[in-house]
């Protein structure tokens, strides 16, 4: 319980503080040391989970079994790395006059808060109350995508706010059947939206109202995962917000959404006997396909980041559609190699945009020659994130494909692969222009500053280390996450 | 009296599409909002479920007083003419929302949802609720007003939980009133800032971003 209570007390009172601090200095490091404290009650916690049983706190209103603290973990690491870069990335904006001191102490307070609601997703027991974080997340994130505050970013965040928020409200409409049906079997005054007595008896439920449930909530946290056709407001919102935040979004909000829609699909498969699983290998592979045009005719760097944020969370939920121990096994690892390769990603192209003062791609020429080692991490990120061997990506993915072989569906993983490949060149034609040839004469060299050196060394080590080997506790905790939406915990 | 209420909830949505002025819309929040406090003080009373009533003294709280002001308040600072714009005209669009209500009718009967005792005669009138809010947000283009369909949209989630459970349990419950606070709180910095870049609230101007 106390390790639970400094997990929400840590980052509200890290904001908080940021938000009060009047010295810049202070305020910068104070947050990166709240959001080192964050990272380590959540890896505290998490240890505790994988090594243990799941843990339970506040008479069942707090449940983190191995899924949650997964998850809960991912957010502190992607977290605590981005509130480091941030340091970086935002005296430049304070150097450059884009910002005043004052939106700099929002800009950290609201980043905390963002956190904050993330972890207390991925902590709650009911179905209601992680309605209740999923919400929250939207809305505080919406006041990051508007943080520049010129017209573009306005138009996304309003874009965002609305189609969050409407598709949430579905997400709603579809736990409040999946309460009836838990009411009708359990009881009216048992506790029916806790997952823990839900999934005890998720075999018994009502299952057209879990189906109906379920397809509301699918359709609902879809929005939110950024998953076709509901995936419009993503690119705007990760293209308008600070770098440092479209690395969050993308690394652990899409992930979290997903938490939720993983969070009922556990107890909907079951119920409905396997057939839950098609929505999500339908919704997987549309979003897989749906990138593709937009990759090739893309002009805007961090747009195309964003769209290969949306064909990543539908190699996910595939990978999960798929399932299996391999398929589950591969999409868990997945979750965790795109966190990392895509926070990296958004780095380098935050720095890069910054100091090109351009997002539009064809004004980016040259960055090896400008800036050489934030260019060398942006080309290796972008080869891993495309998949290619020998980087982390390219082993999850290969791990889906074989699942889907395995489960005897060899023209959907052929589609698959395919799906691939296209990205992959496509993403490819334009980094390749990017990152070599001559830079225009305006852009002068630049060397990497300390904060975002320190930023960017934790990801890159993940993605090349996992290239090669899944370290042992990595591997333990993905058997135990699959374990969880396969119904061991039962 | 449950008819009665449940007529007035609709005909006060109803009216959001004939209204010329945005605050009167705000006024047709807060009426909306206190029939259903009234719908859950009533299921209370009959039943004698304390969190009933305990969620019908939190709606007065939040979605008939301080919702409300908050964005009759955004809509004084920022907009001074206050002229509603609509994508059809107002007959037009009160015809399609006539037509909604009748698809939410047959929608609602469909279902088959489990109602309670006392709440049974509101499921339809919910189902109807977020079929109207959703048209709102559709058919109104300043940003304000896709907020007011997004409450309407809320009010009818709280009415279908009401009527096939007498409510989500406490604890949700205040978690999502919550929410709708920090949600209007969110919209009203928004529009400040769309209205100070775009020197309106018409959501047509945003369209900047595409592909």
């Amino acid at each position: 319980m106390a390790s639970i209570i400094a997990l929400y007390a840590i980052p509200f009172l890290t904001g908080l503080l940021a938000g009060l601090s009047k010295k810049t200095q202070w305020c910068e490091k104070l947050q990166a040391v709240g959001a080192l404290l964050t990272l380590l009650t959540a890896g505290h916690i998490a240890v505790t989970v994988w090594t243990g049983q799941p843990v339970t706190a506040a008479n069942d209103v707090f449940y983190i079994d191995a899924l949650g603290a997964f998850n809960l973990f991912l957010i502190a690491l992607v977290g605590f790395i981005a509130s480091i870069y941030s340091v970086g990335y935002m005296r430049h904006e304070l150097a450059e006059q884009i910002i005043g001191p004052r939106q700099l102490r929002f800009y950290y307070a609201f980043f905390h808060f963002f956190i904050l609601t993330m972890l207390m997703v991925s902590t709650v027991n009911s179905l209601g109350l992680l309605w209740v974080g999923i919400e929250l997340t939207t809305l505080v994130s919406a006041l990051l995508v508007a943080f520049y505050g010129q017209s573009n970013a306005l138009e996304a965040a309003w874009k965002y706010l609305i189609m969050g928020s409407v598709g949430i409200a579905f997400a709603l409409l579809g736990i409040i059947f999946i309460y009836l049906s838990g009411m009708q079997t359990l009881g009216q005054q048992s506790p029916a939206l806790n997952w823990t007595e839900l999934t005890q008896v998720a075999a018994v439920l009502n299952a057209e109202w879990v189906k109906l449930g379920f397809i509301f909530i699918l359709v609902g946290f879809g929005t939110k995962a950024g998953l076709a056709p509901m995936h419009f407001w993503l690119p705007d919102a990760h293209s308008q917000a600070p770098s440092p935040i479209s690395a969050v979004l993308s690394g652990v909000l899409l992930n979290t959404a997903l938490y939720g829609v993983f969070r009922v699909y556990a107890i909907a498969n079951v119920t409905l006997a396997g057939q839950a699983s098609h929505y999500l290998v339908i919704f997987g592979l549309l979003s897989m396909a749906i990138t593709v045009p937009f990759i090739m005719v893309q002009h805007d760097l961090k747009r195309m980041l964003a769209y290969s944020s949306v064909e990543h969370m539908g190699i996910i939920t595939l990978g999960v559609g798929i399932g299996g121990p391999l398929g589950l096994y591969g999409a868990f690892l997945h979750m965790f190699n795109h966190s990392m390769a895509k926070s990296l990603l958004f780095f380098t192209a935050g720095s890069i945009c910054q100091h090109y003062r351009s997002k539009q791609m064809h004004r980016i020429s040259g960055i090896l020659k400008v800036m050489p080692a934030t260019g060398a991490i942006f080309l290796l990120a972008a080869v891993a994130i495309t998949g290619a061997p020998p980087f982390n990506i390219f082993l999850s993915e290969i791990t889906i494909m074989m699942a889907g072989f395995q489960s005897g569906r060899p023209w959907l993983t052929v589609a698959f692969v395919a799906l691939i490949v296209l990205i992959f060149a496509g993403m490819m034609f334009y980094v390749v222009k990017m990152v070599f040839g001559e830079a225009p004469a305006r852009v002068e060299k630049m060397t990497l500053d300390g904060w975002s050196a320190a930023a960017l060394i934790i990801p890159l080590a993940l993605v090349v280390v996992c290239g090669w080997v899944i370290p042992p506790i990595l591997d333990s905790t993905l058997y135990q996450v699959s374990g969880v939406l396969q119904g061991a915990g039962r | 009296m449950d008819s009665l209420v449940a007529a007035g909830l609709l005909v006060s949505t109803l009216l959001l599409f004939k209204i010329k002025k945005m605050s009167d819309a705000v006024g047709i929040i807060a009426f909306q909002s206190a029939l259903l406090a009234l719908a859950a003080a009533i299921m209370g009373i009959k039943t004698g479920l304390t969190h009933l009533l305990l969620a019908a003294g939190l709606t007065v709280a939040v979605k008939t007083l301080m919702i409300p002001a908050i964005l009759y308040y955004t809509i004084r600072k920022t907009d001074a003419r206050q002229a509603v714009e609509r994508t059809s005209s107002p007959h037009v669009s009160l015809l399609l929302a006539t037509l909604l209500l009748v698809a939410g009718y047959y929608v609602a009967a469909h279902l088959e949802l489990p109602g309670t005792e006392h709440g049974q005669s509101y499921l339809t009138t919910s189902i109807m609720l977020i079929f109207l809010g959703t048209f709102t947000m559709i058919e109104h283009k300043k940003a304000i007003m896709q907020a007011i369909g997004l409450i309407v949209i809320e009010n009818g989630l709280f009415l279908v939980t009401q009527s096939v459970s007498y409510g989500m349990p406490l604890v949700v419950e205040l978690g999502i009133f919550f929410d709708l606070l920090v949600s209007a709180a969110v919209i009203a910095v928004l529009s400040f800032r769309i209205h100070s870049t775009f020197d309106s609230l018409n959501t047509d101007k945003m369209q900047n971003l595409k592909g």
